[in-house]
């Protein structure tokens, strides 16, 4: 894992710290409460503004540019059209059903637009990101290759069960196991498109990025994090197998869950944190890693991210733990905490002057006209 | 701009520069001399280079942030920036974002804050969530809570219902106590809600009764069969008329999804862990409006069956045969929707002593 670090990386680093950001952080929430929600817009630019200005490399930091009136402005007419949607669909199921169509065909337009206007925003070095990608690739992306895999998969599976159940065929069996592979390969096929959709349509200032990861070290990914569920499934199941089986012989029964039980109960979430979550951390992990070290920026620069999902899984556990111990007061110190984390296992391999990226002059041009759409749930998130 | 010897006593404002628009950093120190009405403000490399000059009051300043790298970004695009705070401050006086600032400073003042933060959020978590499910139900349209009726009721047959087993006449005994009950009703409650009464077979569910948000009331086979008494029937109907006038699914419904609204505007991105953490918490926290639904529905239940001319000791002694039965499986009080089986019953008989 620990391979050495090319000759001529620059550490990124994370400059902020816990007590400044707590002070930002909780004169945030007060005034945010105070304006029932509205003061929330400019809470965003301002907690997005103090972790880009603090993230640093090659002492260039990066800062965010949008104003709290552009965001609140595009989270009304989010909310509006929201309601108009629940409202007009609400009517009969036909209309629903139309409606459901038209946001698949707008939701692209959508993520487009909130990704271009992210990116605007954000800048490195005095130079503004850019964001390229069509709509019609995003409809693809987002919309097409979920819906188009979950119906192969479904079909495949459909075929399998009822040769297995109906034609009592041993046949079936093929089509189910093509179903589960299937499922354990849709998603980091999907990841990786998605990946690629928006990595390589980003650009700074006319630099663009370039992402160049085969699907194997996605799979790889996935590999590695099922194994750890069918590991640490494994073990579970041998130490708390038994008082498991008695739990649902009982519910099966129909009866009410004694106190005992409930303790059964919290076994089991105690279990789906154990198992579940160490895996999304190992699969992001070792994809983050994959990714970062296959990203080029154009003239001839490169990244490095060397982080362990052990250390992750480790901080993301304790933070929660201390955070809810002290009422969310330490939040502020946790997220902090994987700033930093992430940003010192991260470097930039310059591969030419940093001073020579040239602005896209264009772009600022229709940063105004364009400024309206921010879309919460889409942050394709920027470097670190 | 030509150069001209700047008669700066200070020396000026050291710090970098990304001159017109570029990604080129270089040293530079920032400069001010008069300039007639207004100061005159001078970007330079140390070697005295001027990248731009202007007018002080056309440079925009950008508000401070923590110890952030102050930025000043001149009318051409030539950007400066310094960590020198002082420094700025002593050549623009108060800026916009000041204020803020000097309240977001660490110092012992923040405990105010913090203190006003932990009471404004146990106030919204307190009043502003009701207020918040409240709106969210006077703008529900009616067809919708009609729609989540029929929804619900289509999945409830599909997956666990059959058919009644109850023959005419024990089905008639039920409604009519069912209309006498609503009869007692204010008018316009009666025809903001459908009130229809069903029968289904539900083996796993044993003597019970549910109300659905719009108004649709389910029975179970099991309980006409166990209970055949009137006093009972009314009791446990009032109880669940109780929930559908004072719209306790709805509330419920609404008051978990202001609650995930809130944590997530006022939180933001909080990780992993703690997103489920959160979420599981609140589900607990709702466990306890439940609780408290539960015994409003049964003080709603006992007046309106009185009110009808039923015996209220019904209702008691519907929860005093589930106690025999069921007492030893109840689940720890905290983890239940319902209160236990024997804090109903002392509360019911405290209400029924209030009713005579």
């Amino acid at each position: 894992m620990d391979a050495e670090l090319p000759a001529g990386a620059k550490p990124f680093e994370f400059r902020g710290n816990a007590k400044e950001w707590f002070g930002i952080w909780i004169v945030n929430l007060l005034l945010s409460i105070v304006t029932i929600g509205i003061y929330s817009a400019w809470a965003k630019v301002r907690t997005k503004k103090y972790f880009y200005n603090n993230t640093t490399v090659v002492d260039r930091n990066f800062d965010y540019h949008a104003t709290g009136k552009q965001i609140l402005i595009g989270r009304i007419i989010v909310l509006v059209g929201f309601i108009i949607f629940q409202v007009v669909s609400s009517l009969n199921p036909i209309i629903a059903l139309v409606m459901l169509l038209v946001l698949m065909a707008v939701l692209p337009w959508l993520i487009v637009r909130s990704m271009q206007f992210n990116a605007r925003m954000s800048s490195f070095s005095n130079v503004r990101f850019g964001f390229g990608g069509s709509v019609g690739r995003a409809f693809v992306v987002f919309i097409l290759a979920p819906i188009g895999a979950y119906i192969l998969i479904a079909v495949v599976g459909g075929i399998g069960a009822y040769l297995l159940i109906e034609e009592q065929s041993m046949l079936g069996i093929l089509p189910v196991v093509i179903t589960f592979v299937g499922l354990f390969v849709m998603f980091p096929f999907i990841d990786r498109l998605v990946k690629q959709f928006s990595i390589n349509n980003h650009r700074l200032g006319v630099s663009g990025f370039h992402m160049d990861v085969p699907l194997g070290p996605f799979l790889k990914a996935a590999l590695l994090a099922a194994g750890w569920v069918v590991l640490s499934g494994l073990v579970f199941a041998i130490v708390f197998g038994t008082s498991i089986a008695a739990f649902f012989g009982t519910m099966q029964a129909g009866a009410e869950p004694s106190p005992a039980q409930i303790g059964v109960i919290l076994l089991l979430y105690i279990g789906f944190f154990l198992i579940f979550l160490p895996a999304s951390f190992i699969y992001q992990a070792v994809v983050r890693n994959v990714v970062y070290n296959n990203t080029t920026l154009e003239g001839g620069h490169g990244f490095v991210s060397n982080v362990s999902p052990w250390k992750l899984f480790w901080i993301a556990l304790s933070n929660a733990v201390v955070v809810i111990c002290t009422l969310f007061l330490m939040l502020p110190w946790a997220q902090v905490r994987i700033a930093k984390y992430l940003a010192s296992h991260t470097w930039l391999l310059p591969g030419s002057s940093l001073d020579e990226f040239v602005s896209d002059q264009q772009e600022r041009g229709a940063v105004i006209g364009d400024a309206y759409t921010d879309l919460d749930g889409f942050d394709v998130g920027l470097p670190v | 701009m030509e150069e001209q010897t700047a008669h700066n006593t200070r020396g000026g404002l050291q710090g970098h520069a990304y001159p017109h628009r570029t990604s080129r950093r270089e040293d530079a120190v920032l400069e001010t001399r008069a300039g007639g009405q207004d100061l005159w403000v001078d970007i330079k490399s140390p070697e005295g280079e001027v990248y731009e000059s202007a007018y002080l009051s056309e440079v925009q300043v950008d508000p401070p942030l923590g110890r952030a790298a102050r930025k000043l970004t001149l009318p051409l695009g030539t950007v400066f920036e310094t960590d020198d705070h002082a420094g700025i401050e002593n050549l623009t006086g108060e800026t916009h974002g000041s204020k803020l600032h000097h309240w977001e400073a660490f110092s012992p003042r923040l405990v105010g804050v913090v203190v006003a933060c932990l009471a404004a959020v146990w106030v919204l978590w307190r009043y502003g969530l009701d207020i918040m499910a409240a709106a969210a139900i006077a703008m529900t349209p009616a067809p919708v809570i009609e729609q989540i009726d029929r929804g619900t009721l289509q999945t409830l047959d599909f997956r666990l219902t059959k058919e009644t087993t109850l023959d005419e006449q024990q089905q008639a005994q039920a409604r009519q106590i069912y209309r006498r009950l609503v009869s007692e009703l204010p008018e316009d409650v009666q025809e903001k809600h459908s009130f229809d009464l069903l029968f289904r077979s539900m083996p796993g569910l044993g003597p019970n009764a549910f109300a659905l948000p719009g108004g649709t009331m389910v029975m179970t086979d099991q309980f006409i069969k166990d209970f055949p008494d009137d006093d009972v029937i009314a009791g446990v109907l009032g109880h669940e008329i109780g929930h559908v006038v004072e719209q306790h699914g709805l509330k419920r419904l609404y008051r978990s999804l202001s609650a995930y609204v809130l944590i997530a505007f006022l939180a933001g991105d909080v990780g992993p862990f703690l997103e489920d953490i959160v979420l599981e918490g609140n589900v607990l926290l709702s466990l306890k409006f439940s609780r408290d639904q539960e015994t409003d529905a049964d003080e709603f239940g006992l007046s309106l069956a009185k009110k009808a001319g039923y015996e209220p000791q019904g209702l008691k002694q519907f929860f005093e045969v589930l106690a025999k039965k069921y007492g030893d499986r109840e689940p720890p009080r905290w983890a239940s929707t319902h209160p236990s089986n024997d804090d109903r019953l002392k509360a019911i008989d405290q209400f029924i002593d209030e009713l005579r």
